[in-house]
């Protein structure tokens, strides 16, 4: 039997329990995403927060809090197949655990290895590559991150940045973190129209792009690398990659 | 405006030969306005160089009245001078960090006028950041040798780490290229700094609120390649760095030429960055991995080898002590494999608790065994294929190396 979620991570837990509670799984898919197949047949899971809370405490319980960890970064990632690989690993943790994700080499536990460690290596790459700008006293920064991790990175800068107002806009997702008064919150975010930016935030966008322009050392330029750290999918939300011979010297 | 963003070339490209850029090892909450340290560094960019760009590394001033005949700010060069104010300073730190620009501040200078009055307008600049602006991120300041012990101190308690460069690894090489700067007068404000660590440890193990002095520790910073010392030379001064002043980094700078001078090399001299590349691999191994400087070189053989990394070579060294059983040998042992690092050792540990590792087993856990391969055994089985040899593991991976190097060749 194949489940269908409904794409949230208390809908994904829902599913793991019923497999132990109800009919055993053969697949789980997000509702939106679900291709019909001819062998299997398919049952639609309403998510129900108590039933995922027990799975919930039980992978911290019975496994490790740091396996829920690894299990909720690879919820968020772009995987396609991420939800199977999940309740393998759930599957098999249960039977093995506390010490579970020791077994690095183990072909049910090596996969959700592999992706937190995608994941978590792109939360910590925004860590530094995201540009707020002052819009209005509110700072505003959009990005476009291969995996879901805006709620990954909100508690990082709602420490940094406590005493701002700030938005974490993913545009790929139409999705945000919204920071005000020590606490935020994830909510569906579109602009409604494109944004203008003030003389003195232009002015600090330039002196960052002058700064950054200064900075290599013609003797060892090493553009690959460059293009290695920087990947060249994230740069047009980079202020100090997008920048005109003009827009340094007109000021 | 103009103006701001001409001085910050000027006072940038000035301060980009200074390497230390890493803020990491300073974990720290926000307990001001705004800011925290991250523990694990953080890169906010990289340049067309592909070094990571984390700090606002720029200089208060660059015109110097001294003249160390390696430095492009030296008096008697001809160059565009300028200088910051201490709140064009503060406002850029708080402007690029609110942007998610940077991660801190790196404040070094050059002597303008002496260098109490250059340490003054330092210390007026981390004044204003941290109390005006509530600032709690990280700053690393250079002390400016020379100057007054009190000022040393007040910059002391508002940075993260703080820094004298050495410069040179020898009297001798400092007699000749930078007059001016005794060795006395540099080592003076390390071990000022030094004690001043120590102290504040004592009092804060008292009282818990008193302010921090440099939590994050002190770092100097070496050329490398301006003068004929050799690389024995240099991790012994190091060494001799961490010991006595609890130096937190010691960190080596290529020499790029600046200046046609009969005590420097020529000016068309490449940085040797290979060499730089080597002594931090080298200074790793010291640090992290238990080697002593005497087992990587010795005074017969003062030099690292530019073809293969320092550890490697130690074992090429000691090949007696290879093949090492990966499911018996300790952490410190497996630390000794070439190719093995801290984290595949901790793995290889970690699952031995679970279950035996075979060869397959390690590579599916990301360890790379290009090297490793010839200096272990799985379960008393070798899978280098070639006899435990230096001379022949040697010609093996220099041939990788060339093939390697090919195959870039092609796909261009
Ligand atoms: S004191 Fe510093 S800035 Fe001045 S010439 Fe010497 S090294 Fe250069």
């Amino acid at each position: 039997m194949n489940y269908l979620y409904d794409g949230s991570f208390d809908g994904l837990l829902t599913c793991i329990y019923w497999n132990y509670y109800g009919e055993k799984i053969s697949g789980i898919y997000n509702v939106n995403q679900y291709q019909q197949s001819i062998i299997e047949n398919y049952k639609i899971i309403k998510t129900d927060e108590k039933l995922a809370e027990k799975v919930y405490s039980a992978i911290e319980l019975k496994i490790s809090k740091q396996a829920l960890d690894y299990v909720y970064y690879c919820f968020l990632s772009n995987n396609l197949n991420k939800e199977n690989y999940i309740l393998d690993f759930v599957k098999i943790g249960f039977k093995l655990g506390k010490n579970t994700l020791d077994y690095y080499s183990h072909d049910k536990i090596m996969p959700i290895h592999e992706i937190y460690k995608k994941v978590s290596f792109e939360r910590h790459r925004f860590l530094g590559l995201l540009r707020f700008s002052d819009i209005k006293g509110i700072l505003y920064a959009k990005y476009s991150p291969d995996h879901n991790i805006s709620v990954l990175v909100a508690d990082h800068f709602a420490d940094r940045l406590k005493n701002e107002k700030f938005i974490i806009h993913d545009i790929k997702r139409n999705l945000a973190v919204v920071y005000s008064d020590s606490s935020w919150y994830l909510t569906d975010f579109k602009l409604k129209q494109s944004i203008e930016y003030s003389e003195k935030e232009k002015l600090f966008q330039r002196l960052w792009q002058g700064y950054f322009n200064q900075l290599s050392i013609k003797e060892r330029k090493n553009i690959n690398l460059q293009f290695q750290f920087v990947p060249a999918r994230y740069r047009k939300n980079l202020v100090e990659f997008n920048y005109t011979v003009d827009s340094l010297q007109n000021i | 405006m103009k103006e701001i963003l001409e001085k910050l070339k000027i006072l940038a490209d000035a301060a980009k030969y200074d390497v230390s850029c890493a803020s990491n090892g300073v974990g720290r909450k926000n307990k001001g306005k705004i800011g925290n340290s991250s523990a694990s560094g953080i890169c906010h960019t990289w340049t067309s160089d592909g070094r990571c760009v984390s700090l606002l590394k720029i200089l208060m001033t660059n015109d110097c009245v001294y003249d160390c005949k390696y430095c492009i700010n030296r008096i008697t060069n001809n160059v565009q001078r300028a200088s910051f104010t201490p709140e064009e300073i503060a406002a850029l730190t708080i402007e690029f960090y609110r942007r998610n620009y940077i991660e801190g501040l790196f404040l070094s200078s050059a002597v303008e006028k002496n260098p109490d009055y250059t340490m003054e307008r330092i210390c007026k600049a981390l004044e204003l950041i941290r109390n005006k602006y509530g600032f709690s991120g990280y700053i690393h300041v250079k002390a400016i040798p020379g100057a007054d012990n009190l000022l040393i101190k007040r910059a002391g308690f508002l940075a993260d780490r703080m820094s004298v460069n050495i410069e040179l690894p020898t009297r001798e090489s400092l007699k000749i290229l930078a007059p001016q700067k005794k060795v006395e007068k540099l080592l003076l404000p390390m071990k000022q700094i030094d004690n001043c660590i120590v102290e504040n440890k004592e009092v804060r193990s008292k009282f818990k609120s008193s302010p921090k002095f440099v939590p994050g520790g002190q770092a100097t910073q070496m050329i490398i390649g301006a003068t004929p010392d050799s690389d024995y030379t240099i991790l012994q001064a190091s060494q001799s760095l961490y010991n006595r002043y609890n130096m937190k980094r010691v960190y080596f700078s290529a020499y790029v030429p600046v200046a046609s001078s009969p005590n420097l090399p020529s000016i068309n001299t490449m940085p040797p960055l290979k060499r730089e590349h080597r002594l931090y691999q080298a200074d790793w191994l010291l640090r992290f991995y238990k080697f002593k400087a005497d087992e990587l070189l010795t005074i017969e053989q003062p030099n690292f080898d530019l073809d293969f990394d320092p550890k490697i070579s130690w074992a090429f060294r000691n090949i007696d002590k290879f093949p090492i059983e990966i499911n018996k040998a300790s952490y410190e042992e497996l630390l000794r494999i070439p190719g093995v690092g801290i984290k595949s050792a901790y793995r290889i540990i970690n699952q031995r608790k679970v279950a035996n590792i075979s060869y397959d087993s390690l590579k599916k856990m990301g360890t790379v065994l290009k090297r490793a391969k010839y200096f272990t055994t799985f379960n008393g089985k070798y899978y280098g294929g070639i006899q435990i040899d230096p001379d022949k593991i040697k010609g093996i991976l220099r041939q990788k190396e060339i093939q390697k190097q090919l195959s870039i060749f092609e796909l261009a």
